[in-house]
């Protein structure tokens, strides 16, 4: 499931917008913002795979630049308030665009975020996840468990990531329940 | 257009006027009437349901351009909502779980350590608002509006500033919803389930809940409170 923010100061635009969204499998969550108020804390808080932004929300001033604010794996596309070209890049959506156009841009982002959501489909841990999960449960950060491991951070995180797409437990405590109750970790070890 | 009808219309509307301490019992007065007869403006009032009514239109701008003072309220009845009666009842409900058959022991001993983990987080994460953030942002309203002369406010806050309180606001409703996927997805359920059922729609309750909490602190009171600040600022320098 992806998850969506929309950032767009008009009304009709944002409705317009969530409509097709919602005609999309793929779309799971979606949040609206009206202006550049607040954006900061939304993007760290809810952590979207696809922006979706009105080019004026972007542009407008705040402490930090935008493009610092949005999370590594975010995917954005900019709402133009123009007709663009004919050669316009993908990630641009115009609101002159025909339901068509739109509909077929905003598939290929919300397709390109599924697909690479679902290179591992099942919902099972890796023996490797598995592994990790146990780490996390007894208190580890995600640097002891490279160094442990002898792995790099970043691939801590991208297991972390997994895992807690696969369980939708977010929280250390939430797996540490989860991890006892499937026997990865006993109570005893944790105590 | 009556009270009434806007509670018919909508249910929920009953929790924003339970937060705003607005008694019911309406008869036939109008929302003007109920407000004014509660010192309440209308207005605010009026965003909420209109948001209750329409989820996907926050009416953010409109909510920061309304009083702190009313915000806080509705944010401080809700913090009461929370710790006197949808959290201990949730509580319960899982201390209930132990008598049921089907559930292995330990799982219910694992589930309420968690939820207790997240009571004591709760509790420690709202005193933080009520005891220094909320007041904050009164005594910033009243020295905007000169209730307290400025140099007060700037020695009693000398060190404080709404990006402080930012620095460790952390996620509340991340536990819950990570307790509703434990017990939909990875507990083995019991052999009677009304009572868990009711508990899991309890808990997805609360977790919906605190978003809309989240929300409003995040996309109003803090550009508020930023707004005011700045504006402080302004005043200052005009002096």
């Amino acid at each position: 499931m992806v998850r969506i923010l929309v950032a767009e100061q008009s009304y009709l635009l944002r409705k317009g917008l969530i409509h097709i969204l919602r005609q999309f499998p793929e779309a799971g969550e979606i949040e609206v913002l009206g202006s550049n108020l607040g954006i900061e804390e939304v993007l760290q808080h809810f952590n979207p795979d696809l922006l979706i932004i009105n080019s004026n929300i972007a542009t407008s001033t705040n402490e930090k630049p935008l493009a610092d604010l949005i999370p590594e794996d975010c995917k954005v596309l900019h709402i133009i308030n123009t007709v663009l070209p004919p050669n316009a890049p993908d990630n641009q959506l115009s609101i002159y665009d025909s339901k068509v156009n739109l509909t077929e841009k905003i598939s290929l982002s919300l397709k390109s975020i599924d697909d690479r959501q679902s290179v591992d489909d099942s919902e099972e841990l890796t023996p490797r996840e598995k592994l990790i999960l146990r780490h996390v449960a007894l208190g580890k950060t995600n640097k002891e468990i490279a160094s442990d491991l002898f792995i790099s951070a970043h691939t801590v995180i991208s297991h972390r990531k997994n895992i807690t797409r696969k369980l939708d437990i977010k929280s250390v405590s939430g797996l540490t329940v989860y991890a006892i109750l499937n026997g990865i970790i006993k109570m005893e070890d944790i105590s | 257009m009556k009270m009434s009808d806007v509670v018919q219309f909508n249910f929920e509307v009953l929790v924003v006027l339970q937060r705003l301490q607005i008694p019911f019992g309406f008869k036939d007065k109008s929302i003007q009437t109920v407000c004014d007869e509660n010192d309440m403006p209308v207005e605010f009032f009026l965003q909420l349901v209109q948001w209750f009514n329409e989820r996907e239109n926050f009416p953010q701008e409109q909510l920061i351009r309304g009083d702190a003072e009313w915000l806080i309220i509705y944010l401080h009845n809700t913090h009461q909502y929370y710790s006197h009666y949808q959290i201990p009842r949730i509580e319960k409900e899982i201390e209930y779980l132990e008598k049921m058959s089907g559930i292995p022991d330990q799982s219910v001993q694992l589930m309420l350590e968690f939820f207790r983990g997240y009571i004591r987080e709760f509790t420690e994460h709202i005193e933080d608002e009520e005891n220094t953030t909320f007041p904050y942002i009164l005594a910033l309203s009243d020295a905007l509006s000169g209730r307290l002369s400025k140099e007060k406010f700037h020695t009693r806050y000398k060190n404080y500033s709404i990006d402080k309180y930012l620095d460790h606001h952390s996620d509340i409703e991340e536990k819950v919803f990570d307790l509703q996927s434990i017990l939909l997805k990875h507990l083995q359920p019991p052999a009677s389930s009304f009572q868990f059922t009711n508990l899991i729609l309890e808990i997805n309750r609360l977790g919906n809940d605190l978003k809309d909490h989240t929300l409003l602190e995040e996309n109003v009171l803090i550009p508020k409170v930023r707004q005011m600040e700045r504006e402080l600022k302004e005043q200052s320098l005009h002096l």
